[in-house]
């Protein structure tokens, strides 16, 4: 297995997190139609990044770096990686990010149309995803974990909870995308968007508390799970702080008379720490998926393969 | 140490969150159709030489919320010729409130015929919004529906201007410094057009499209003056942008006389209801952030 690989699939899910940042200040600034056109901005590749220019066009570039890394990355696995099914994924990032740019490009040729935007933003977290499942797939703690068989008894499977409990933070992810871009720093946020996105954050705290919970209990030695679970829980925590102080800034927000650094703060804050919490919640779910080989018939406890 | 019933939990949870997914229908709150912004149609407007005018004063009681200031940082050229500008929500001086949009919302004329049954030619020349010192100049205007709006920049940088109509074409065009004037116009009657700058956030107008001329904006002393108004009687609307949301209105009466003159007094302020605007939710209506703004 190869150590640059990993490095370098490393550098592409810290890049796109930047740029899930990037992005994030891009809507908080309300800065996406600053440059009205698409791929070039004001027909030049870089233009006098004079006021909202900056995050605008500053997201741009990092979106094109990530490309030309994932690009590499692609090609990079290709000749180094042995594993026929990760250089597909490869393949599939490479398709995801080419999306992703298409539908910045739509953002701005539509002017910001809520779905193309609210489904920018979610590809952005799907990407993100699948640079972070690289990044574990091609890590020496992910080829030298051993599964183990695990009698699972009646309850429900850790491997259930996970997979639950990631798809109901992607869904709470959608649900945060969309109320961030349904209205603009001057505008008040939907009343039924952002109670379904409180709920959300209820619905999530409590299936990440079970999932969390669930591996501490049953796998309390296997710190290649409890690990990823209690940095879940700790991010999940934060982000629920920010939450609460991205509900106040930008409550108040409409009432200014320019988006204020407190509320723009907070809000990519509150972003980025949901991609972190995510992050953190898809290794605990593929760790799960490595080591765990549930068969509930069986009698006894951890036991190797 | 979990049984089936978490599994009953678990799924009870994912059931909430699709619950949570299912209920996300925002709406992004267009405006309220106002008259005079509705179909006009039928026979060109003939004037009959006695027309008449609809005066009045647009007042602020309680005292005024004071415009905060803006951060110009973000654009060098901005800061250097506008280095304390304010918002410009609140014109108030000695009680008088101006930057307000007072149109006929509807009415019926002398002859027994509704406004809206005429229909009236939009005027030749153009309104020109301007951006200078990063602010729009006018701050609140009126055009006819299908009457050209001249748009020009008279600042050393460059602007992005932003039509965000409901009933209207969204329009989102840059204007570098030095630029020719932009044309547009907006076709559909609507209050009020908000405009903004995508570059520079601060930057806000409205247009108030209507379908026939009998508009007027409140100048600085809170006055205006909507003339050529065929004889008979009226709803007439003032409508100003408030702190934040689709603007406040408020409403009057009126009888324009042949060749007379009516007045439609408005007061607009605490007392008259403009100061908690709604919020997200309600619970935060009366809570101010006053550590948040810039001073």
């Amino acid at each position: 297995m190869s150590k640059g690989v990993h490095r370098f699939a490393l550098l592409v899910a810290v890049a796109t997190f930047f740029l899930i940042i990037a992005g994030a200040n891009v809507t908080s600034h309300d800065a996406g139609l600053a440059v009205p056109d698409w791929p070039l901005s004001f027909g030049k590749v870089f233009p006098q990044m004079v006021g909202n220019v900056f995050w605008e066009h500053g997201h741009r570039m990092i979106a094109a770096t990530v490309g030309f890394l994932t690009i590499g990355l692609a090609i990079y696995l290709q000749i180094r990686e042995p594993r026929r099914w990760v250089k597909r994924l490869g393949w599939f990032a490479l398709g995801l990010v080419i999306v992703q740019g298409l539908l910045g490009g739509l953002t701005v040729k539509l002017l910001l149309p809520l779905w193309v935007s609210a489904a920018h933003a979610t590809l952005a977290q799907l990407f993100f995803l699948t640079t972070v499942s690289i990044a574990v797939f091609t890590s020496r703690s992910w080829t030298d974990a051993e599964p183990k068989i695990f009698a699972g008894g009646n309850g429900v499977s850790v491997r259930t909870l996970c997979v639950a409990s990631l798809g109901l933070i992607l869904m709470q992810l959608v649900l945060g995308a969309t109320l961030r871009h349904s209205a603009t720093w001057n505008e008040l946020l939907p009343t039924g968007l952002l109670v379904a996105h409180i709920t959300g954050a209820v619905v999530v705290t409590i299936a990440l508390g079970i999932t969390a919970a669930s591996v501490l209990l049953r796998h309390r030695e296997e710190k290649f799970l409890t690990r990823p679970a209690i940095v879940a829980l700790g991010l999940l925590f934060v982000q629920l702080m920010l939450g609460l102080a991205a509900y106040v800034t930008r409550a108040a927000s409409p009432y200014g008379a320019q988006p204020l650094n407190p509320m723009i703060a907070v809000t990519v804050a509150h972003v980025a720490c949901g991609a972190l919490v995510f992050a953190a919640t898809i290794l605990l779910t593929l760790r799960v998926f490595r080591v765990l080989r549930v068969e509930p018939r069986q009698v006894g406890v951890l036991a190797p393969a | 140490m979990f049984s089936k019933r978490a599994g009953l939990w678990l799924g009870l949870i994912a059931t909430l969150g699709l619950l949570s997914l299912g209920s996300a229908c925002g709406n992004k709150g267009g405006g309220e159709e106002g008259a005079g912004t509705g179909e006009s149609g039928g026979a060109a407007y003939a004037s009959k030489g006695d027309e008449g005018t609809i005066s009045g004063t647009v007042a602020y009681t309680g005292t005024a919320p004071e415009n905060p200031k803006i951060d110009t940082s973000a654009d060098a050229q901005c800061a250097s010729k506008s280095p304390n500008l304010t918002a410009e929500t609140w014109t108030v001086k000695d009680g008088k409130l101006g930057n307000t949009f007072v149109y006929i919302q509807k009415g019926t004329l002398s002859d027994g015929k509704s406004i809206t049954d005429y229909t009236f030619a939009a005027p030749a020349t153009a309104v020109t919004l301007d951006q200078n010192g990063c602010h729009y100049r006018p701050h609140v205007m009126g055009v006819m529906a299908k009457q050209e709006i001249n748009i020009t920049n008279s600042d050393p940088t460059t602007h992005n201007i932003h039509f965000t109509p409901s009933k209207n074409q969204d329009w989102n065009q840059s204007q570098p410094n030095g630029a020719a004037p932009l044309k547009h116009t907006l076709n559909a009657a609507e209050v009020m057009v908000p405009v903004k700058c995508n570059q520079h956030p601060w930057m806000k107008a409205y247009i108030g499209v209507m379908k026939h001329p009998f508009f007027a904006v409140s100048a600085e002393n809170g006055s205006f003056t909507i003339t050529g108004v065929p004889p008979g009687k009226y709803t007439v609307v003032a409508w100003h942008e408030g702190a934040t949301g689709p603007g406040t209105e408020k409403t009057a009466e009126v009888t324009v006389p042949a060749k007379g003159s009516a007045t439609a007094d408005f007061s607009f302020g605490a007392s008259a209801g403009m100061q908690g605007q709604p919020s997200s939710l309600p619970m935060l209506a009366a809570i101010e952030f006053p550590m948040l703004h810039k001073q």
